[in-house]
């Protein structure tokens, strides 16, 4: 991994599009802005990665479980009338 | 067009409806065909099955009938889509279900990365959510 010491208001460029700035740093919390094309899906890593194992997860489910859940909701419904 | 799907066997598809995900899915690079195949004994859950590899299939649900309050904004969707203001119209949101625990009962769906479909241009985006105050493992049937 490159390592790079950057200053408040300094930045990186990564490519030809896309800049990081250092905006400020409050104890153990450090403001980045990021300027990137529209094409460029910038994200928090930690959500990116529970939305990539939850989908993960979800492409393993069989079609048995859910025939038997699709009855359960409609009694679930018919209950709430 | 045949298709060969992960749960039905061979089905034929309209390839007009086939919508593209130009960004994809997190964990699923470089499969950007789906279509959503609807069965009788399974509503409300609906397939979203992958054109590129038979293979792979999501279940959704619209998060409306286990979370009525759900809400969502949808403008960082729109953006990263280029979708004009005026197709917000044909938005149309589902959740992404997980049923890997093979209970019923225990079925969860994400509330935190759901699809969006745009029905007039037939392209969808799959939406990472932070800082919002839903889960990624919502049950779909409260606990009593």
């Amino acid at each position: 991994m490159l390592v790079l010491a950057r200053k408040v208001n300094e930045s990186i460029t990564i490519g030809d599009d896309v800049v990081i700035k250092v905006i400020g740093v409050e104890g153990m919390q450090v403001r980045l802005g990021i300027d990137a094309p529209r094409n460029v899906r910038v994200l928090r890593q930690e959500v990116y990665e529970k939305i990539r194992e939850e989908n993960l997860l979800s492409a393993r489910g069989e079609a048995g479980a859910f025939i038997k859940a699709a009855g359960l909701l409609n009694t679930e419904d018919r209950s709430k009338k | 067009m045949k298709l060969e799907t992960r749960d039905f066997g061979s089905v034929d598809i309209d390839e007009q409806k086939t919508i593209m995900m130009p960004s994809g899915m997190p964990g699923f690079p470089g499969m950007q065909r789906f279509v959503i195949l609807e069965r009788e004994e399974s509503r409300p859950f609906l397939w979203y099955q992958c054109v590129d590899d038979p293979g792979l299939a999501f279940v959704i649900i619209n998060p409306l009938l286990f979370k009525p309050d759900y809400s969502l904004d949808l403008t960082p969707a729109m953006k990263d889509m280029s979708w004009e203001e005026p197709e917000e119209g044909n938005l149309v949101v589902y959740a992404i279900v997980n049923a890997s625990e093979g209970v019923p009962e225990k079925i969860t769906a994400n509330l935190i990365g759901p699809l969006v479909i745009n029905t007039g241009k037939n392209e969808a985006v799959q939406m990472v959510i932070s800082g919002s105050p839903y889960s990624h493992k919502q049950p779909i049937f409260q606990s009593t």
